[in-house]
Order: structure tokens, then C-alpha cells, then sequence
């Protein structure tokens, strides 16, 4: 029973969004089923976002309890997926969902510190908090990735320093000061590396991967709609 | 050990003291290098510029806060445009920590800018979970993916939305991402809604879309700081794509020069070996 549910679900899911692409959705019951599966699918997405707060809060709630290694930043964790979902769900004014009962108990003017807009307490902890951190961390990469760029990037085979080749010649390309460099060389020389490097070698490649992940997709999606593929139940 | 041992060897803190100083050095002396447009980028200008002033428009935030650098100065330089030719302006994201409060920020500081009034000349409808129900609901009708805007108002309260229902109200759509979310706007919109998407994605994301471009299935394509430094030119704004142009030329030739000398380095010290 626990795997033929499942597999009873997937099939029906995905058969009908495979049918109902062969139908106008304006004339056909099968053509407007795509729509309630997707509709469906919305809201159990909905909860695998509700499932995924609980399990951060459970995994690491138990580690602060029993007092494990690095437990303060768990704690951090749990307090900073708090303080950012809490202020947001509650109601912005009397007119929001439970916002009448709300608003007895505190006074209306809070209501600007609620919700996820401008001023709202989500809103400051994702403008000076959260948005600065992640940005740091990004632009941490141009550090490493000059230290990386000198000590690792060799020219060790002859596969090797193509790549090296291409890559020098496409970041002297992609930046206005490389680009004048290379124009004393020929007026022309970066419209050619876009046709031949970028609208050449790199379509084609790209092509080549985009292709086969497609075809990779359709396989496992039927393994998946069969019941072969078992591992998203947890099974091998 | 020689002086090319010594070389290989170098402490990885002057590498970063270089590239700090190669970030720095353009914010004291300024350089003005001239940005040439390349044909991908011209051809989402002038995909937009060719619609009649009104038209209503499609822009995305799919980025989170760690790749602004690149995509905000696109949404910026897009808005702008849009926004001078009088275009209605939806905003959306796919991305749930980032996209909407971005997105509901940079729409109202430019809006202010044009004399522009929510729920009138744009709308910003936010997050929903689950993209690829969302783009193929969206083509059925938005009110019944989004009921509500981003702040909670019910879209039927919003005078622009009263004549935007679905895909067929939307003219052109005008993708801004940092991720996987751009393949499926091509696959699931262009391909099977038959939509117009042009994009600006950062330099990582941006060879996979060549294909897409290449195929007339993309219509134009910014790539990274350097594609919304050329869209910033062809709008006629001097942003923070254009100011971050030296600083970016800079410490990609000082990536170069590494390598130079990370190579030269290590065949000198390995002719000296006898390997």
C-alpha cells in the first residue's frame, strides 16, 4: 500500500500532463486537466515549504537541546527562520485574515512592522541583514577565484591549455578594457570571437548537454510514472 | 629555492591584497573604456523598443541578493525603458528569499521617477512556490495562481489587471535570473505558449543561452555586468553596470596576468627539475 499509492499518484500526474498537451484546454475536459494538476501541485508545493521549516526546526532544535558541537549557530538558525517568517505572516491590518481579532489585542499602528513590504519587519531584516550577507559571501569568490585562477589553472596537456586559451581570450573579450586590447589587433577581432567562440563552439556544446539532460529527464520521468525509479520514495 | 619556486609558492594573501586594490583603484581614478554592444543585446533592445508605447510587459526578478551586482542594474535599465514608453509593467518572482522584495523596491524607486502609480502602470505579484506550475498556470489565467498581489490586495482591485488575464494580454516577457528558471520560461512559454522571452542572466548562466538566441527561441540576451552595461548604454543611463565595468576589466586582466605567471612558474620550475 505505501508503494502502490505513490506510484498510482505519479503515474495518473504525469500521464495527464502528457495527454493533455495533445488538447486545446478550451475545448477539451483532458485539455483542462493540466490545469487542476498544476493547481494541485501549487499547493502541495505550498506544504513541502511548511515540511521544510519543520524539519530545519526539529534537526536542529534537538542539536541545541543536547548542546552538540557549533549548537549557538543552530540556535541562530532556528531563531533567524522565526524572526523572519513570523512578522510576515501576521495580518497587516483589520482587513487581512484574522487581522479584526489581531488589531483588538495590539494597536493598529503596528501593522506597518507586519506582512513583507516596505518598512515591514521582514522587509529590514532582508535589506540589512540577509541581503548583505549573501552578497558578501558571493563577492568572496572573486578572491578565491584569482587565488584558484594562479595556483591551479595549468597548462599540464594540450586539452588543458585550449581551455586556458579560450578562457583568456573570452574574459579579455567579455570586459571593456580587453576588448580595446584586442581591437589594436583588428577592428573586427571581438565580433569574431562572439560568432566563432560563443555562437560557435559554445552552441554547439551547449546543445550537445542541453539535448541529452532532455532526453535523461524523459527517461527517468517514465522510470518515475512506470514505478521503476523507486529512490524518491526512499527506496533503492 | 629559485626565484620560480619562490613564485609558485607566493602567499595567497598578496593574490588578495591585488585583486582588493584592483576593486578599489577604479573608485579613486576613473576609466572610461567605451562598451560595445554585442548583437544579442541589441536585439532585447530593440525587441522592447519596437512595441507600441502601452504595451503591457512581463519582467521577472528570478535572482537572489547574492548576484545583484549583475541583474539588478538589467531590471533597473529595463524598467526604465519600459517605463518611458509608457508601458503597464507585471513583476514577479520564482525565487522565494530575494526576487519579490527586490522586485517590489527597484519597480517603486524608478515608478517614482516616471510619474508611475501602482496597480495602474505596474503590479507586482511576488512569490509562488513551484515555478513550473506557475509558468504553465500563468497561460491560463494569473488570478488563479496569484489571487493577490505581493502586498494583498486582491487583483481584481487592481485597475491594470482588469485587462491582463493571462499569457495572450502580455506582449513580450523579460526574464531576469541567476538560475535554472530561465530554461523553463524558453521551454514552457516560449515553446509551447509561443511568448516572446528575451533575458538578462549573469555571466555564469549566460553560454547556455547562446543556444537559445542562436535557435530564435530567446529574443536577445544580456550576459552578466558587461550585458547590463550595454543595455544601461542603449537606454542612455549611466548605472552601476557602467561604473563597475573598470573595476571588473581590472581584475579580470590581473586573472589573466596569474595565470601568466602561475604557468610561467610552473614550466620553469619544471624545466629546472629535468621533468
Amino acid at each position: 500500500m505505501r508503494t502502490t499509492v505513490p506510484v498510482i499518484v505519479a503515474f495518473l500526474s504525469g500521464f495527464v500532463m502528457v495527454v493533455s498537451f495533445f488538447f486545446n484546454p478550451d475545448r477539451t475536459f483532458i485539455g483542462r486537466a493540466q490545469d487542476v494538476v498544476l493547481q494541485w501541485v501549487t499547493i502541495v508545493s505550498g506544504f513541502t515549504l511548511v515540511l521544510g521549516v519543520f524539519s530545519i526546526v526539529r534537526v536542529n532544535g534537538r542539536a541545541v537541546v543536547r548542546r552538540t558541537e557549533d549548537w549557538p549557530f543552530k540556535l541562530a538558525t532556528v531563531i533567524s527562520v522565526f524572526a523572519m517568517a513570523i512578522p510576515a505572516m501576521l495580518p497587516v491590518s483589520t482587513t487581512s485574515v484574522g487581522g479584526k481579532i489581531f488589531y483588538s489585542i495590539l494597536p493598529q499602528s503596528w501593522g506597518s512592522w507586519f506582512g513583507t513590504g516596505t518598512g515591514s519587519i521582514y522587509d529590514w531584516l532582508f535589506n540589512f541583514v540577509d541581503s548583505p550577507m549573501m552578497e558578501t559571501m558571493f563577492a568572496m569568490l572573486a578572491f578565491y577565484i584569482a587565488s584558484a585562477a594562479y595556483r591551479a589553472f595549468r597548462a599540464r596537456s594540450a586539452d588543458a591549455t585550449l581551455l586556458l586559451l579560450t578562457a583568456v581570450i573570452v574574459m579579455l573579450w567579455r570586459v571593456p578594457m580587453g576588448e580595446a586590447f584586442l581591437r589594436l589587433f583588428g577592428d573586427s577581432i571581438p565580433d569574431y570571437l562572439n560568432t566563432f567562440i560563443m555562437n560557435g563552439f559554445n552552441v554547439a556544446v551547449q546543445r550537445g548537454i542541453i539535448i541529452g539532460a532532455a532526453l535523461g529527464a524523459a527517461s527517468m520521468s517514465l522510470r518515475v510514472m512506470l514505478g521503476i525509479e523507486r529512490t524518491y520514495m526512499g527506496k533503492g | 629555492m629559485g626565484f620560480w619556486e619562490n613564485i609558485q609558492h607566493i602567499d595567497r594573501r598578496w593574490i588578495y591584497l591585488l585583486v582588493a586594490i584592483a576593486v578599489f583603484f577604479p573608485m579613486i581614478v576613473v576609466m572610461h573604456f567605451p562598451i560595445e554592444i554585442t548583437p544579442e543585446a541589441r536585439q532585447l533592445y530593440e525587441a522592447i523598443d519596437a512595441l507600441p508605447n502601452g504595451s503591457v510587459v512581463m519582467l521577472t526578478f528570478d535572482y537572489y541578493p547574492s548576484a545583484m551586482a549583475e541583474t539588478q542594474p538589467m531590471s533597473i535599465a529595463a524598467l526604465r525603458h519600459m517605463f518611458s514608453k509608457d508601458m503597464k509593467v507585471l513583476t514577479l518572482s520564482n525565487i522565494p528569499l530575494g526576487g519579490p522584495s527586490i522586485a517590489e523596491r527597484v519597480t517603486r524607486e524608478i515608478a517614482l521617477e516616471y510619474d508611475k502609480v501602482y496597480g495602474i502602470d505596474f503590479v507586482n505579484l511576488g512569490y509562488k512556490a513551484n515555478y513550473v506550475a506557475v509558468m504553465h498556470g500563468l497561460a491560463s489565467s494569473i488570478e488563479s495562481i496569484f489571487p493577490s498581489d505581493y502586498s494583498g490586495t486582491p487583483l481584481r482591485d487592481l485597475p491594470m489587471m482588469k485587462h491582463v488575464k493571462n499569457y495572450r494580454d502580455i506582449e513580450f516577457i523579460f526574464v531576469v535570473a541567476d538560475n535554472a528558471t530561465v530554461d523553463y520560461w524558453i521551454s514552457i512559454v516560449n515553446a509551447q505558449y509561443g511568448k516572446p522571452v528575451g533575458s538578462g542572466v549573469t555571466a555564469v548562466v549566460a553560454p547556455k543561452m547562446y543556444s537559445f538566441v542562436d535557435a530564435g527561441q530567446m529574443t536577445g540576451l544580456l550576459g552578466g555586468m558587461k550585458g547590463a552595461a550595454e543595455y544601461e548604454r542603449m537606454v542612455d543611463i549611466s548605472g552601476s553596470a557602467i561604473r563597475g565595468m573598470d573595476a571588473q576589466s581590472l581584475v579580470h586582466l590581473l586573472v589573466i596576468f596569474f595565470v601568466i605567471v602561475g604557468n610561467l612558474g610552473f614550466f620553469m620550475s619544471r624545466g629546472k627539475d629535468g621533468r
